[in-house]
């Protein structure tokens, strides 16, 4: 249920309390990670139903010109126990992230996002009818456009409206497998998995240095974009932790493209490095940076990172204490490691659709892009965790295994049984009025690209 | 000689490369792999090796382009020959930029 066998936090102690469902799902965390759990520590009990009201994701599901809907599994809750996990395991000191809940719907906020029905609400994601089911496409980059004759064998597909109708005489199953050929992000809605996938796994591939005594501030270097990969390091340097931010000439984070003050809530604070990919001595300058590293968050596929000649798995093993956080779509695993996901495909593959056609009969995303949210905040937890227990571990995490952990933990057993807990939560929140959590705006701008490239390689004495 | 279509797969005759076709031009052109024609993905493979002069290699997930910018395919498995039509050599595309959102 928790990982594949590694226990870091084995003989730690955490103070982790509180009642109700986030602090249980906090203490099922810590359990799999191996910690002993002491009662202590306190934060509120709060019904999951006011969570995702208070979350903002409840406005962020449903039919546009229908009624916001009820989520009857306890993702807001999940991502408050998350949270309150990592405070515990900061030990008194402040992290400054008030709601795990409220992390959920930011973005939305930020870029003014709204319910939309089968649509996500960044619109680049649509569940659609197939001959046999449904099928979640997303097409995030405006290249991915380009691949769409491709993967239907049809010319003349240029907009949602025809590619609805191409799909709606094609099988799932075969539409996923050529999207997956293709490097599209699909899932077919399938029903949510009973028994929970382990939510991270831990390998043991370098040297751990003795655990206690580390250094408060271990770099990390963030090789991630867009949301779940920046949002974990984001945490860790509320955890203390000093964050390179790296990108390249050739390809920077799409999210500097969206709305700024979201950029900045994920990135302030960090340093930006960007390096010239296409270069042997760009690459060298990555492979030296890696190097330097305690922490590396990296969200590609795996071959991505051999393509550039580094391996995860040799990073850890060359140097005592190293942790490597590797976020996928769907694991490292092949065939799974040639598949890409984005949040809200992610969530689709989970069950969500499903569990949501089962409580209103309509086909709908679920919030927004709550992949990569989830996956952030519990990518944080995996890293942290193993950076405290003396690192040398290869941590891997995936949407796909995040979501399902977290559907699962709370799933009722019978479809009758999720109907009559939607029913109820659907009354507590509305009984709550109007409710929403605030979350705080960016303490800063973040650094623009490559404001700090020459500082940071001169310090840590990289050389072309 | 074939004319190809977008959504086309198709595999070296000399090699472990796979490529699906994302666009092209409605012309009959002679797509080889290693030097030699690819070949449906049912066909029966020669058992010889890449020319040495398309032995470049291809990897998986890079997508390539003939000279005019007119056919581009996607490479589904790597393997040793390297992509070439009408005897040109085609090059590897540049990664495809991000979403601002997703």
């Amino acid at each position: 249920m928790a990982n594949a066998g590694i226990a870091p936090l084995d003989g730690f102690r955490v103070a982790a309390g509180g009642q109700g469902t986030a602090g249980d799902y906090a203490r099922l965390l810590l359990a799999s990670l191996g910690a002993q759990v002491s009662p202590a520590g306190i934060f509120d009990h709060e019904h999951p139903a006011l969570a995702w009201k208070r979350s903002g994701l409840m406005d962020l599901t449903g039919r546009a010109e229908g009624p916001p809907r009820m989520c009857p599994v306890p993702l807001a809750a999940c991502a408050d126990g998350v949270i309150a996990t990592l405070a515990a395991l900061a030990e008194g000191f402040d992290i400054g992230i008030p709601s795990g809940a409220a992390l959920l719907g930011v973005r939305a906020r930020h870029a003014g996002l709204r319910r939309n029905g089968a649509a996500s609400p960044g619109g680049s994601c649509r569940l659609l009818r197939t001959a046999d089911g449904e099928l979640a496409i997303n097409l995030a980059r405006p290249d991915d456009w380009a691949l769409v004759p491709a993967w239907l064998e049809c010319d003349a597909t240029t907009d949602w409206e025809q590619i609805a109708t191409a799909i709606a005489r094609a099988s799932g199953t075969k539409l996923l497998e050529r999207a997956r050929l293709l490097g599209l992000a699909a899932a077919v809605s399938d029903v949510p998995t009973v028994e929970a996938p382990p939510w991270v796994r831990l390998s043991a591939v370098g040297t751990r240095l003795p655990a206690g005594g580390r250094d408060p501030a271990p770099l990390v270097v963030d090789l991630s974009s867009l949301w779940a990969g920046p949002l974990c390091g984001h945490l860790l340097h509320r955890l203390g932790a000093r964050v390179v931010k790296v990108e390249s000439h050739q390809r920077e984070d799409g999210a500097r493209n969206g709305p700024p003050a979201f950029f900045d809530l994920l990135n302030a604070g960090k340093a930006s490095v960007r390096l010239d990919l296409a270069t042997l001595a760009g690459r060298s300058q990555l492979r030296q940076l890696v190097a330097r590293a305690d922490i590396v968050i990296e969200a590609s596929r795996p071959r991505a990172m051999r393509q550039l000649g580094i391996c995860a798995e040799e990073v850890v093993a060359a140097r005592p204490g190293v942790t490597w956080l590797s976020i996928t779509g769907h694991g490292r695993e092949e065939p799974q490691a040639g598949w890409i996901a984005f949040g809200d495909d992610a969530g689709v593959a989970a069950g969500l659709s499903r569990i949501l056609h089962d409580t209103t009969g309509e086909r709908l995303i679920c919030a927004d892009a709550i992949g990569d949210p989830l996956t952030g905040t519990h990518a944080a937890l995996a890293a942290w965790a193993s950076y405290l227990a003396g690192g040398g571990h290869l941590v891997a995490l995936s949407l796909a295994g995040v979501l399902g952990h977290c559907v699962a933990f709370d799933l009722p057993a019978s479809a009758e049984a999720l109907r009559e807990r939607n029913d109820e939560w659907t009354r507590v929140a509305g009984c709550a009025g109007a409710c929403r959590s605030t979350y705080p705006a960016p303490a800063a701008r973040a650094r623009p690209i490559g404001a700090d490239t020459q500082a940071v390689l001169a310090e840590l004495d990289i050389r072309c | 000689m074939k004319t190809l279509k977008a959504g086309t797969r198709l595999k070296s005759a000399v090699c472990d490369t796979e490529v699906m076709v994302i666009r092209t031009r409605p012309a009959a052109m002679l797509l080889c792999c290693g030097g030699t024609e690819m070949i449906a993905m049912d066909g029966e493979k020669l058992g010889t090796v890449p020319d040495e002069a398309f032995a470049q290699g291809t990897l998986v997930g890079k997508r390539y382009v003939d000279e005019q910018d007119a056919t581009e395919l996607l490479c589904t498995k790597g393997g040793k020959g390297s992509l070439s039509i009408d005897g040109q050599a085609l090059a590897v595309k540049q990664a495809k930029a991000l979403p601002s959102s997703d």
